[in-house]
């Protein structure tokens, strides 16, 4: 009897529960309906030109006399149930916040008209309910390759993007169709850039579209060398010296593939005649015979450093360079090099830290791992290259603004190597001070993408090994141009500041 | 006698034809390999002759000899097939059809004969449901569009485009077609053939076991040229001597080698990712064109293709396709190998009197493709080919781009490409344009 009581309460209840839940979705679709009808939107939304242009646009005033109303285009279409109910929530909330908070003269309306600004509250989704035909017979050849981009990458490319104005008439603007832009062949520079005071120019080379950034380093005074307390320190790295430079510009980045490639198909010489040859009646200069291979290793070339070249090549890219542009093109001096690798500090590196930090032979990196975040951030090494030249985009830059002084490829400076040279140089501050006269190998300073963090140190030194670099040429006689075997050394370039030269410039202007 | 009597005949015809309808776009498996798959592909009802049913009238645009042999070749695919207008750039053109057409007792009217660049217009005013297109493949993408827009059925012979804003249109015109139920066949013959049909089913179903490699060759001799006579203009000695301008022809890679092309492309399944060639000329005449290239295409996955196309005399000159999977390998056509070159399945060709294979399969492709058009429009089951043909004139393309400039070419640089090949305009007269012939690892001006 209880029992059946208690069956029949229970019977009661879910009728009555079924009921309601009936009831608050009848009344919830009704409200649901009710706040999407054009009239709630207007009711607060305090811009009756949106409504006025609304009426006057091709999706109001429609010649079938469909009408599409505010919620078909700014909220996702009803079917998608969840997306339809949070959106319309969001939207909701933030109109009753924008109404009771804001004044309606304030808001920046032509904002809302851009199309970044229109992602914000149209749904493409609600284009493609209706329009569900992209191809049209009628469709014209733009209107096709436009929307074959679309379904190829819509991500990047959007309805109101070409179709501007349909829903708000903003006049007669038609269709906004961005043809394809033709990117066609670059700029091919015809003049050089006119250099009137000490400081950063861009390089131009005329007849070619191969530009490059160079940076105006103002001459002074820094310790050149390593101090012995510094780890991994070799002994050719002292005693440290007192240096003092001249102000110079030298190549915000190695020279590139595109610069050197712009160099060697304007100077290729036809064969192997293996001497330097002036040519009286072209530009004077005759340069690299065509290497065998790929001198980038496959790499990639663009604007990764150019390497293999001997020192050779440098150097007559050097003077191609000034035969060119009329101003003093050269490797750096060694003391240079360091100047600027340094930017004014004192340190190891650069950036913070120690090799020791970044080394992962001592103890402690061995179990843990070394921290390395920061000298990645600044140079292409063996950690994070892997084992090849990277663009120099990669890295941020040294105080001066210059990149890759420590990594990316080591790079030939003008001096010869003389171990104990900075012990030579004359005693007190030396002023721009040069290697020895004669020698066989040249300088080498920075770290590559093959070296660890400790070969990294501004005050390390390398030299160049011309013999064992060409051990597998296999021609006799082996190349003055190319290097067979030595593929993580490049250069930058430097351009002399002669402060009276730019004066007469400027005055015969 | 009367149309709408319902002839024994032709319900007879009408229910074999539901059974071949069946077989269209459904899987069919083979029973040859242990590893049997299903068959993904949308095979043409292979008739002997298109079903009889409401008489088709056809228009011709382009009046050469492909144009004229496809005339004749949609006229022999059934009955009620009429030819009723012609167009040609060339008003010589347009006569000199209608007289061999003539000679075959087609009679097309003379009111119904147009010529100049705006030729089609006119044919398309005609009253008509196909328009067979065999111009210079350079205007293809145009007048496909007005043929779709004009609501006809469409015939294109390949290639579909010359350079990749004309492949694009295709692919949109065609999506056109599809949205309303148009009927596109593309003159790729190998695709309505027999034997290259049934070899495809072996392939699909796993006879070869994993493609792994293709190559795809067209040797041959010289084509044929036209020397500039006196009188010409720029432009009429280039649309009469249209097979060597690459703005007209798009180069023999795509005029020819894009059947070989297509056929790779149709069983590996898929078209090449990017293309790295080479080409040159050494023996050409007239023209702008290459003699020769050497295409290596990537699929990725491994899978690659080699494609050599040449047009030089007394040289080793074939032509063929070639696919090997992991299991074996087969010539595309008709012969199926195991690994160690013995014959695993060969196709049964009819046989002759005599009881000896007669190597030809019974109806010709080049007719075959007409019935198919036909039998799709009677019996309203639409096939739209254009997009796939596109693809494969891409296809070749991009490897033409690839030989043109010594770059690698991807399908992602083709389908950005806005390279348009061909003056701004069509007039008859003279033609600033310049015809250097394209030299690797520069910028190829077109």
């Amino acid at each position: 009897m209880i029992d059946k009581t208690i069956k029949r309460k229970h019977y009661l209840l879910f009728i009555a529960g079924g009921l309601t839940a009936i009831f608050f979705l009848a009344l919830f679709n009704k409200t649901i309906h009710y706040t999407s009808t054009n009239e709630f939107c207007a009711s607060c939304h305090v811009h009756p030109h949106a409504e006025a242009e609304w009426k006057l646009s091709i999706h109001h005033n429609t010649p079938s006399g469909v009408s599409v109303n505010c919620v078909d285009c700014h909220l996702p279409p009803e079917d998608q149930q969840l997306r339809f109910v949070t959106r319309k929530a969001y939207h909701g909330m933030y109109d009753l916040y924008a109404y009771l908070t804001l004044d309606a003269e304030e808001i920046d309306w032509a904002e809302k008209r851009s199309r970044e600004a229109s992602k914000r509250f149209v749904y493409e989704d609600g284009c493609k309910k209706c329009h569900t035909n992209m191809f049209p017979s009628t469709l014209n050849a733009l209107g096709a390759e436009s929307h074959l981009k679309y379904l190829r990458d819509p991500d990047n490319t959007s309805c109101l993007q070409c179709h501007q104005g349909v829903g708000h008439y903003r006049g007669e603007i038609g269709l906004t169709l961005e043809a394809e832009s033709n990117t066609g062949p670059q700029e091919i520079y015809t003049s050089l850039t006119e250099i009137t005071k000490f400081s950063n120019f861009d390089e131009k080379l005329p007849g070619t579209s191969v530009s490059f950034n160079m940076l105006a380093i103002p001459g002074g005074q820094f310790n050149m060398g390593t101090p012995t307390s510094e780890p991994y320190r070799q002994i050719d790295e002292g005693p440290v010296r007192e240096v003092v430079v001249d102000s110079f510009w030298i190549a915000e980045i190695e020279v590139s593939w595109n610069e050197y490639l712009a160099f060697f198909r304007a100077t290729v010489s036809q064969g192997r005649k293996e001497a330097i040859e002036t040519d009286e009646e072209t530009d004077g200069i005759s340069g690299a015979t065509p290497p065998w291979g790929a001198p980038d290793q496959g790499w990639g070339k663009g604007t990764r450093p150019a390497i293999t070249m001997t020192h050779l090549g440098a150097e007559t890219y050097c003077r191609w360079l000034t035969s060119v542009t009329g101003r003093k093109y050269r490797l750096p001096t060694e003391a240079e090099w360091e100047y600027a690798a340094r930017g004014g500090t004192n340190s190891p590196y650069f950036f913070d830290g120690s090799p020791n930090d970044f080394e992962s032979d001592g103890f402690w990196n061995k179990l843990f791992g070394a921290d390395t975040s920061v000298i990645n951030s600044y140079a292409i090494y063996l950690e994070n290259s892997p084992v090849k030249t990277q663009p120099p985009l990669r890295v941020q830059a040294n105080p001066f603004g210059l990149k890759n002084m420590l990594g990316n490829v080591a790079e030939f400076c003008l001096d010869y190597y003389d171990p104990s040279v900075y012990a030579k140089y004359p005693k007190g501050v030396v002023s721009n001070p040069r290697g020895p006269r004669n020698g066989l190998e040249h300088v080498i300073r920075g770290g590559s993408y093959n070296n660890s963090a400790k070969d990294l140190r501004v005050g390390r030194r390398d030299f160049t090994k011309t013999k064992e670099w060409l051990v597998t040429d296999p021609q006799i006689p082996k190349s003055i141009w190319w290097y067979s075997d030595c593929k993580n050394v490049g250069f930058r370039v430097v351009c002399e500041y002669n402060p009276k030269q730019i004066n007469s410039e400027k005055d015969k202007k | 006698m009367e149309k709408n009597q319902f002839s024994r005949r032709s319900f007879l015809e009408k229910t074999a034809l539901i059974g071949a309808a069946g077989v269209v776009g459904m899987g069919v498996i083979s029973s040859c390999n242990s590893k049997s798959k299903i068959v993904e592909y949308a095979f043409p009802p292979l008739l002997d002759k298109a079903p009889d049913g409401k008489k088709l009238r056809a228009g011709l645009v382009g009046c050469g000899n492909r144009g004229t042999g496809a005339a004749l070749n949609f006229l022999a695919a059934g009955n009620d097939l009429e030819l009723v207008a012609l167009a040609d750039v060339f008003e010589d053109k347009v006569w000199d059809c209608r007289t061999k057409l003539n000679k075959q007792r087609v009679e097309v009217p003379e009111a119904n004969c147009f010529w100049g660049f705006d030729g089609y217009k006119s044919l398309l005013e005609v009253d008509l449901d196909i328009v067979i297109l065999a111009t210079p493949p350079h205007f293809r993408p145009e007048h496909f569009d007005a043929c779709v827009q004009a609501k006809k059925h469409v015939f294109l012979e390949k290639p579909v485009c010359v350079d990749p804003v004309g492949a694009r249109q295709i692919i949109a015109t065609s999506k056109k077609a599809e949205n309303i139920g148009l009927t596109v066949i593309t003159g790729t013959q190998r695709r309505h053939q027999r034997d290259y049909l049934e070899t495809y089913k072996q392939v699909a179903s796993g006879a070869i076991g994993d493609i792994k490699a293709a190559k795809a060759w067209w040797l041959q001799t010289h084509v044929w040229f036209r020397t500039r006579e006196e009188g010409w203009s720029d432009m009429e000695y280039m649309l009469r001597n249209w097979n060597n301008f690459n703005w007209l022809c798009g180069d023999h890679i795509l005029d020819t080698h894009v059947h070989n092309i297509d056929i790779i492309n149709w069983f590996v399944g898929k078209h090449p990712q990017e293309a790295i060639g080479f080409g040159g000329r050494q023996r050409r005449l007239t023209g702008d064109q290459y003699d020769f290239f050497s295409i290596d295409f990537e699929f990725g996955d491994g899978v690659f293709s080699h494609s050599m196309s040449r047009q030089i005399d007394d040289c080793a000159n074939t032509l063929g396709e070639r696919i090997i999977g992991t299991e074996g390998y087969t010539n595309c056509k008709n012969t199926i190998y195991n690994p160690d070159g013995s014959v695993k399945w060969r196709y049964d060709y009819p046989k002759n009197k005599d009881g000896r294979s007669t190597e030809v399969v019974k109806v010709s492709p080049y007719v075959q493709e007409h019935i198919h058009l036909v039998t799709s429009i009677r019996t309203n089951s639409p096939v739209v080919e254009a997009e796939r043909t596109a693809i494969s004139t891409l296809t070749a393309i991009m490897a033409r781009t690839a030989a043109y400039t010594g770059q690698k070419v991807t399908w992602e640089d083709m389908l950005n490409s806005t390279e348009k090949l061909g003056p701004d305009k069509y007039e008859m007269g003279s033609v600033n344009m310049e015809f250097p012939v394209p030299i690797p690892g520069t910028q190829h001006k077109a």
